[in-house]
């Protein structure tokens, strides 16, 4: 292979590299150049002075609320899944002629902003809205009645929004899972409840691997939720880097904050994948290897 | 044909070494460019007048004017040659201050050449150069009318860089219905009220109100004294007793019935569709304030923003705004006017407070250690 033609692959990424080069390298460059910055916006500009003290700071006194952040975005893709999966697994094999109007159904939110769905959220689960009597009504409220600006409206909002990022990758991969690897199942003496975990779950990992990291991640970093949902108590650590960074002008901080998160994440998914294995991510291994 | 297999990881290294010398090149050939901003020193500019022309870019905070047809911008767009850009894009001073600060540092506003701020943001921008200045002889209408007493306040006495807009006052929104004894800041910490209650995310409103129901005069207090007032509300949102912290948002949490009261500010009956919602002066006082209208660096059409000042401070301009917004005009005339035109309004010591009223207010202080002070309120806010 001569080597212009060992070239192409590199030219294929070409757009892509450069986009990422642009839009993620060097903003993060800059990212981290201002994390070592220190001085005050207000009282004679910053300076750059390699202040690696910034990033212990910007962790003191947040401990709470990056293990919140944990918690609430654990929780909402907990439950993204298991709305996700049965929903998912519903559209790829039994939805029949309603397949494409259903699928329809799980993106068409998009079409409206994640703003205004949210704020919509606001409404629904007002303290006087019906919704929120009827689950008074059934003692399902916490002790106060009422569900906005309480932990649950938050991850509610979270399960929601995040939902659809679950259900694709689930779908895409349920979608292309040969059928006739159940009837062997079954063929082989399995039932039912035998041949889906052993067979469809495990070939559908690499959907569930990918579903969880695109909900957790945003879900993570999300500040939204949070700030129109959630009461006192319920910030999340994107909350705290946007006041950070608008309200307290503390760039610096706000950005060794930021990359200390973005570490954060990057370890838990390494940690997970590892896990989870990254043949199921990326796919057979075999295939691979071939 | 087999493909021949890429070995990732010699060229995943190369591609990314590759990167790395470009990134950095890039990244240092920036550095000789952009500050760190706020750098400026030296002479302010003086913002030109002349015949007005052009567009206008104006930002404002939302529900601040009268809108529409018949409203002061379409009738200031006929009266003269400019074509208006009116945003509603101010939520928070310290918000908008963010988002601008970048631009501004460069010498920047975004198109903008006029926007409305607070006393204490106004002061800060002059301070850190990103405010024009305005002669005093293209302002005729403005210190025609301009009421005595907001004529030179202590953060710009000679109204150099500012010119009012609109003022209000910082109480108590109550739920005639559900909560008719709540009269003082104190009130909204009863248990009987925990979960029904929120607050205003400003420092120099929900702390100083505390500290007023103290009997902690805030112009005098010292930073210990606002850490105590911030403990006391941390405390309070750690039991649940205050539902929320909000900027205005709390209007819709009146309209829906889900608190009984709110710290609030007295001009925003018009943005909340509740009949028994009531704005009460604290028996203890309140704060009280007064929004500006400024001239940033960089702003492109000067002369139409000096022009819409002179315009809007015709005492008739004036009360069409204020039958609108009711918020406290700082023109004068204004109340005649209204009185002529029958509106209730012209009764209303909300529009219209006498200093009897506002006996015991204070005005917005910035707490001493600021730094510090905020750093701690933003806590109890995020916590």
């Amino acid at each position: 292979m001569s080597w212009r033609q060992r070239l192409v692959p590199y030219w294929l990424l070409g757009p892509g590299l450069l986009w990422l080069l642009l839009f993620f390298v060097v903003p993060m460059f800059f990212m981290g150049e201002l994390a070592l910055y220190s001085g005050s916006l207000t009282t004679g500009g910053l300076e750059f002075t390699w202040a690696w003290a910034n990033f212990p700071d910007s962790l003191s006194g947040n401990e709470e609320q990056i293990l919140r952040s944990f918690f609430y975005a654990g929780t909402a893709t907990v439950l993204a899944l298991l709305i996700g999966y049965p929903l998912a697994y519903a559209i790829a094999f039994r939805a029949g002629r309603f397949k494409l109007l259903l699928l329809f159904a799980v993106v068409a939110p998009f079409f409206t902003t994640y703003l205004i769905r949210t704020i919509a959220w606001k409404t629904i689960l007002s303290d006087d809205s019906p919704l929120v009597s009827v689950l008074q009504t059934l003692s399902l409220t916490p002790a106060e009645g009422r569900v906005l600006a309480t932990s649950g409206a938050v991850i509610a909002g979270l399960t929601y929004n995040f939902l659809p990022f679950m259900v694709l990758p689930l779908y895409a991969n349920l979608e292309r899972l040969d059928l006739r690897l159940i009837e062997a199942a079954k063929d082989l003496y399995a039932s039912s409840r035998v041949a889906f975990l052993k067979v469809t779950l495990p070939l559908t990992m690499p959907g569930i691997v990918a579903g969880v990291l695109l909900t957790f991640i945003p879900a993570f970093g999300d500040y939204i939720n949070a700030q129109l949902l959630g009461g006192t108590g319920q910030a999340m650590i994107g909350n705290v880097i946007q006041s950070l960074y608008l309200t307290q002008r503390d760039y610096p901080e706000a950005a060794a904050l930021s990359f200390l998160m973005m570490a954060l994440i990057l370890a838990v998914v390494l940690i997970y994948l590892r896990f989870a294995g990254t043949e199921a991510f990326m796919g057979d291994a075999d295939e691979q290897e071939a | 044909m087999a493909p021949e297999k890429i070995k990732p990881g010699t060229a995943w290294m190369r591609v990314t070494a590759a990167l790395a010398v470009l990134a950095l090149t890039l990244g240092l050939a920036a550095c000789g460019g952009g500050g760190g901003g706020g750098e400026d020193t030296g002479e302010a500019t003086i913002a030109e007048a002349g015949p007005a022309k052009g567009e206008l870019v104006f930002s404002n905070w939302p529900g601040y004017i009268d809108p529409g047809k018949e409203g002061t911008v379409a009738e200031f767009e006929e009266k003269t040659d400019v074509k208006v850009d009116y945003i509603e894009d101010i939520n928070s001073n310290d918000g908008f201050f963010g988002k601008l600060q970048p631009q501004l540092a460069q010498g920047e506003s975004g198109e903008r050449s006029l926007f409305v701020v607070a006393d204490y943001m106004a002061e800060q921008m002059h301070d850190l150069g990103y405010l024009q200045e305005i002669e005093r002889e293209d302002l005729p209408t403005v210190f025609e009318t301009l009421r005595s007493d907001l004529q030179s306040p202590a953060f710009d006495p000679e109204r150099k860089f500012s010119v009012p807009w609109q003022g209000g006052m910082t109480g108590i929104w109550v739920d005639t219905s559900k909560a008719p004894d709540i009269k003082s800041v104190n009130d909204l910490f009863d248990p009987k009220y925990k979960g029904k209650v929120t607050m205003l995310d400003e420092l120099r409103e929900t702390p100083a109100l505390v500290m007023l129901a103290e009997g902690v005069d805030p112009a005098e207090a010292s930073a210990e004294e606002w850490l105590t007032a911030i403990e006391k509300l941390d405390a309070a949102a750690d039991s649940g007793q205050i539902r929320k912290f909000t900027g205005n948002d709390y209007t819709e949490d009146l309209t829906a019935g889900n608190i009984v009261a709110a710290i609030g500010w007295s001009g925003d009956a018009s943005l909340i569709e509740n009949p028994d919602a009531e704005w009460r002066m604290p028996t203890e006082g309140c704060t009280q304030w007064m929004e500006n209208m400024v001239i940033p660096v960089g702003a492109p059409n000067t002369a139409a923003a000096i022009e819409f000042m002179n315009f809007v401070y015709q005492p008739n301009v004036a009360a069409d705004i204020t039958e609108w917004v009711e918020y406290i005009s700082p023109v004068e005339g204004v109340k005649p006017i209204l009185e002529k035109r029958g509106s209730e309004l012209a009764e209303s010591e909300i529009v219209f407070p006498t200093e009897e009223f506002t006996r015991d207010c204070t005005g917005q202080i910035t707490p001493p250690d600021y730094e510090r002070v905020n750093e701690a309120w933003q806590n109890v806010l995020t916590g």
